[in-house]
C-alpha cells in the first residue's frame, strides 16, 4: 500500500506513489479535510499525486527519501498550504 | 627576430593573461564595472601594440572585442556570457598568432580575422533579436529568477513546461521528466488554468505548469526533454537577467556603516572609547565580509588612532571614505602599490636566470672539489691545511647563500600554472554538461620555475579526471542530495622543503571493487595478486600504465593514459602522488613536490668496488642485520623488519647481472621506500651524505635502466646516481 490512513488518522504516503494513487489520496482528503500527510517513507510522487496535494492544500510532515522531493517539492507544497 | 617584435611578444602574452583573468572574473561578477574597465583596457592596449608592429588582422579581431565592451558600457548592461566566450576565442586566436610569430620571427602574412569578426557579428544580431520578445513576455522568467535568486546565479536555462492535459492517461509523469534533468536548480509548479475545488478536480487530468532553472545550456535541456521539449519554452539565462545579490549586500553594508557613523556623532560624551572600538570593529568586519580587505584594515588602524588620540575624526573619516565605495581610497592605494612594484622589478630573460643557475651549480662542484683538496692537505699534514679549511668554510657559506638567492630568483607563484585552470574547467564542464566551479587556494605558494612549469600537465590530467570520472552526472548528484554544481578544489601549500598540491572533487569517490575488476580485465596484474591486495594497494593500481575504468573513450579521458602520466610526471620532478577517496564524498589526489630542483641530497654507497649515489628522499633507514634474520624466499632473499617481510637485493649482484643467490651475511642494508613499498638493498659500504647537482644522463649512458643521473665529484670523478625503483624491478 502506498497510500493508507494510519491509526492516528494521518494519511501516509510511502514508496513510489504512482498515478493511480492520486484518486485514492483525493478520496481520503475529501473524507477528512485538513488531514496531515506523513511522507517520510516516500520515494517518488507522480505529478498527479502532487496535483492533488496542491489542490487539497495538504499539510505534509516528515522528510521524504529523495533530494528532489525534499529540496524542490516540499517547499512548493508548503507554499500551497491553506491557511486555517 | 627584431627587438620591437620580441618586446611585442612578451607584452602581448602578459596582456592576454591579464585579459583572461579579467574575463573569467567578469563571468562570475558580471556587474563589476571596474573589472569591465580593466578588461577593456587590456584589449585596448593589446590592440595598440598590434598597431605599432602593423599587425592588421590582430587589430581587427581585438577591435571587435573592444566594440562588444563598448556596447555593454554604452547600454550600461553587463557583458553577456556569450560576449565573454567570444572574447576568449579572440584571445585564443591572438595567442595562436603570437605562437606563429615566435616560430617564424615575422608577422604571419596570411593572418585573417574573418572568423572572429563573424563570431561577434552573430552575437550582436542574436542580442538584438532576443531582447525584444523577452521583455514582452508575461514575466514568468523574471518571476522565476526573482523567486530563486541564489539558484539563478549558476542557472544557464529557464524552462516553462506545460504537459498535455491527458498526459497522465498516457502513463506519463511530467514531474519525473523534470526531476531527471541534469543540473536541476529550482522548480516551481502552478496551475495551467486556476485550480478547481478538490471535489471538482479530475485527478487524471493534468493541469500543471512546471517552471524550472537548470545549470545546463538550452540545447542540453531540449535534448534531455526529448519529444516533450515542444511543450516547453526554454530560455537562456544571461548574466544581466540574474538578480544581483552583491548589490543588495552592498546596500545593507552601507546601512550598517551609516549606523556606525551615527553612533559616533555626539562627540565629547562619556564612554567614547568603547563606542569607537565597537564602531570600528563592526565597520571593519562588514568590509572584510565584502572582501574589501584593505579598507577593512584601514578602518581598524583608524579606530586604533582614534582611541589613542582621543578624537573621533580619523575613524569617522575612514568610515565615510569606505562608504563612498571601493573605488576611492583603497583603489588609490592599490594602484600606488602597483606602480611601486613596477619600479622595483626588472624584466630578465629566463635563459639568463638559467645560466646563473648553471654557473651556481658549477660553483658548488668547485667548492666540493676544494673540500677534497682540504682533506688531502690535512692528511699530508701540510701547514696550509688550517688556512685552507677556514677559506673553504667561508666559501661554503657564501656558495650556500648564493644558491639560496638563485633558487629564490627562480621561484614563481603557482598562480602562473593555476591561472589557466578556471578556463579549462569551464570548457570541460560545458563539454561534459557537468556544471562545476573551481576553487583555488594558495595560488601564492611559490615553487621553483621548473616545478611550476612541469606541474601543469599532470594537473590537467587530474582536473579532467576529477570532472570526467569523479563528479557524477546530474541525476545521480540530485539523488544523493548533492548540489547540482560540483566543486573542484585545487590547493597548494608549502610544507617545509616541499610544496604540496591537492586536487579534490566532491564526486562519488572511487569504487575499489571496480578498480580491482578493471585491473583484472586489463591483465595488469595476476588475479590472485589483485585479490590479495588491501584496499589501499588496490587503489594504487589506478597509477599503472594502461589503467582506465571509463567504459567509453571520451575526448577527455578513457584511453588508459591518465594517472600513470600523473605519477611519472610528478616522479620526474622528484615528487610523490597519493590518493584518498571516500565513497560518496569525493576523491583527493595529493602531489608532494620538492620546493627546489637545483640541489639533490644523496647518500653514497659502495657496491662491486664502485661508488654510487642514492637520492636521500627514498632512503628510510640504514641498518645491519644478523645473518639469521636473512632468509631465502625461492631464489631470492628477504629480511624481516618489525614484523614486515621485505625483499632483499644485493646491489653488486643486480649491477653486474649476477643471480641474486648470494647475500653477504653482514653487509649494511639500505631500506628504501619505492612507490609506497619498502625494499631492502644490501651494499658493501655506506659513505656519507652530499649535496649534488643532478644531471640527466646523455650520450652513451642515456636510457640505461636503473640510473637517475650523474654528478661531478670534488675529485673530478663522476658519481652515478641510482634510481632505486628501477634497480629493484
Amino acid at each position: 500500500m502506498t497510500v493508507r490512513v494510519s491509526e492516528g488518522g494521518a494519511i501516509e504516503l510511502s514508496g513510489r506513489c504512482g498515478v493511480e494513487d492520486a484518486e485514492v489520496l483525493q478520496r481520503h482528503l475529501l473524507a477528512a479535510p485538513g488531514s496531515t500527510i506523513e511522507w517520510k517513507g516516500c520515494e517518488l510522487l507522480h505529478a498527479a499525486v502532487v496535483q492533488v496535494l496542491l489542490v487539497g492544500g495538504a499539510r505534509v510532515r516528515g522528510e521524504p527519501r529523495t533530494a528532489f522531493l525534499r529540496d524542490h517539492i516540499a517547499p512548493i507544497i508548503a507554499r500551497s498550504m491553506k491557511q486555517p | 627576430m627584431d627587438e620591437l617584435l620580441a618586446q611585442f611578444l612578451i607584452e602581448s602574452r602578459e596582456l592576454v593573461d591579464k585579459a583572461v583573468d579579467d574575463l573569467l572574473a567578469l563571468e562570475k561578477t558580471p556587474d563589476d564595472r571596474e573589472r569591465l574597465e580593466d578588461a577593456f583596457r587590456a584589449f585596448h592596449t593589446l590592440k595598440g601594440g598590434a598597431g605599432i608592429v602593423e599587425f592588421a588582422a590582430m587589430q581587427e579581431a581585438l577591435h571587435c572585442a573592444e566594440d562588444a565592451f563598448a556596447a555593454a558600457r554604452a547600454e550600461s548592461r553587463s557583458v553577456s556570457a556569450l560576449d565573454i566566450g567570444n572574447c576568449l576565442s579572440c584571445l585564443d586566436q591572438v595567442l595562436e598568432w603570437l605562437g606563429t610569430i615566435e616560430q617564424s620571427g615575422a608577422i604571419p602574412p596570411d593572418a585573417d580575422a574573418g572568423d572572429i569578426v563573424a563570431l561577434f557579428a552573430r552575437a550582436g544580431a542574436q542580442r538584438k533579436a532576443s531582447s525584444a520578445p523577452r521583455n514582452a513576455g508575461d514575466g514568468w522568467l523574471a518571476g522565476l529568477l526573482a523567486a530563486h535568486a541564489s539558484a539563478a546565479q549558476p542557472a544557464q536555462s529557464a524552462l516553462r513546461y506545460t504537459p498535455d492535459a491527458d498526459s497522465f492517461f498516457r502513463q506519463q509523469d511530467p514531474l519525473a521528466r523534470i526531476a531527471a534533468l541534469p543540473g536541476l536548480l529550482a522548480v516551481d509548479i502552478g496551475p495551467r488554468v486556476p485550480w478547481p475545488k478538490l471535489d471538482d478536480l479530475d485527478p487524471f487530468s493534468c493541469n500543471l505548469t512546471i517552471t524550472a532553472l537548470v545549470a545546463m545550456s538550452p540545447a542540453g535541456v531540449a535534448a534531455a526533454l526529448g519529444d516533450e521539449s515542444r511543450r516547453a519554452e526554454i530560455e537562456a539565462v544571461s548574466d544581466r537577467m540574474r538578480p544581483i545579490e552583491a548589490e543588495s549586500l552592498a546596500r545593507k553594508a552601507a546601512q550598517i556603516l551609516e549606523a556606525q557613523l551615527r553612533l559616533l556623532e555626539p562627540a565629547g560624551e562619556p564612554h567614547q572609547q568603547g563606542r569607537v572600538a565597537s564602531a570600528g570593529l563592526v565597520a571593519a568586519n562588514v568590509l572584510r565580509h565584502l572582501g574589501r580587505t584593505s579598507e577593512s584594515e584601514a578602518i581598524a588602524t583608524a579606530a586604533a588612532v582614534s582611541i589613542a588620540e582621543g578624537r573621533l575624526e580619523p575613524l569617522v573619516e575612514a568610515i565615510a571614505a569606505a562608504m563612498k565605495g571601493p573605488t576611492s581610497a583603497a583603489v588609490a592605494g592599490v594602484s600606488a602599490a602597483r606602480r611601486k612594484d613596477v619600479g622595483q622589478t626588472m624584466r630578465v630573460g629566463a635563459e639568463k636566470i638559467d645560466a646563473l643557475v648553471r654557473l651556481t651549480g658549477e660553483l658548488i662542484v668547485a667548492k666540493n672539489s676544494l673540500g677534497h683538496s682540504v682533506k688531502v692537505a690535512e692528511q699530508r699534514g701540510s701547514d696550509l691545511a688550517a688556512g685552507l679549511k677556514n677559506q673553504h668554510a667561508a666559501l661554503d657559506r657564501l656558495v650556500s647563500e648564493l644558491q639560496r638567492a638563485v633558487v629564490a630568483m627562480r621561484v614563481l607563484p603557482l598562480r602562473a600554472a593555476f591561472q589557466r585552470f578556471p578556463r579549462l574547467i569551464r570548457e570541460i564542464s560545458a563539454e561534459l554538461d557537468k556544471p562545476a566551479t573551481l576553487v583555488i587556494d594558495g595560488e601564492d605558494t611559490e615553487a621553483d620555475k621548473a616545478i611550476v612549469e612541469a606541474i601543469v600537465e599532470p594537473l590537467v590530467h587530474l582536473l579532467r579526471n576529477a570532472l570526467d570520472h569523479g563528479v557524477e552526472d546530474g541525476a545521480t548528484r540530485a539523488e544523493a542530495g548533492k548540489p547540482a554544481v560540483a566543486t573542484i578544489r585545487l590547493s597548494a601549500a608549502r610544507e617545509g622543503e616541499h610544496v604540496v598540491i591537492e586536487v579534490t572533487d566532491d564526486g562519488a569517490g572511487i569504487d575499489v571493487a571496480k578498480i580491482r575488476q578493471a585491473a583484472k580485465d586489463r591483465n595488469l596484474k595476476a588475479a590472485e595478486a589483485i585479490a590479495a591486495m588491501s584496499d589501499e594497494e588496490a587503489l594504487d593500481l589506478i597509477f599503472l600504465p594502461g589503467f582506465s575504468t571509463a567504459k567509453t573513450v571520451t575526448h577527455l579521458s578513457g584511453r588508459g593514459v591518465g594517472m600513470d602520466v600523473v605519477r611519472t610526471g610528478v616522479a620526474r620532478l622528484g615528487g610523490q602522488v597519493e590518493l584518498r577517496t571516500a565513497a560518496g564524498r569525493g576523491t583527493t589526489v595529493r602531489a608532494t613536490l620538492p620546493f627546489s630542483v637545483l640541489v639533490t641530497q644523496v647518500m653514497t654507497v659502495e657496491a662491486g668496488g664502485q661508488v654510487f649515489g642514492i637520492p636521500l628522499d627514498a632512503v628510510v633507514e640504514t641498518l645491519r642485520v644478523e645473518h639469521d634474520r636473512i632468509f631465502p624466499v625461492g631464489a631470492a632473499h628477504a629480511i624481516v623488519l618489525r614484523d614486515r617481510t621485505i625483499p632483499l637485493l644485493r646491489l653488486a649482484n643486480v649491477l653486474t647481472g649476477r643471480p641474486n643467490d648470494h647475500v653477504d651475511e653482514s653487509g649494511p642494508i639500505v631500506i628504501a621506500e619505492l612507490d609506497g613499498q619498502l625494499g631492502a638493498v644490501q651494499v658493501d659500504r655506506i659513505g656519507g651524505r652530499m649535496d649534488i647537482i643532478l644531471k640527466p644522463l646523455d650520450g652513451l649512458l642515456a636510457g640505461v635502466p636503473g640510473l637517475a643521473g650523474s654528478a661531478l665529484l670534488g675529485d673530478g670523478g663522476v658519481l652515478l646516481v641510482l634510481d632505486l625503483a628501477e634497480v629493484v624491478q
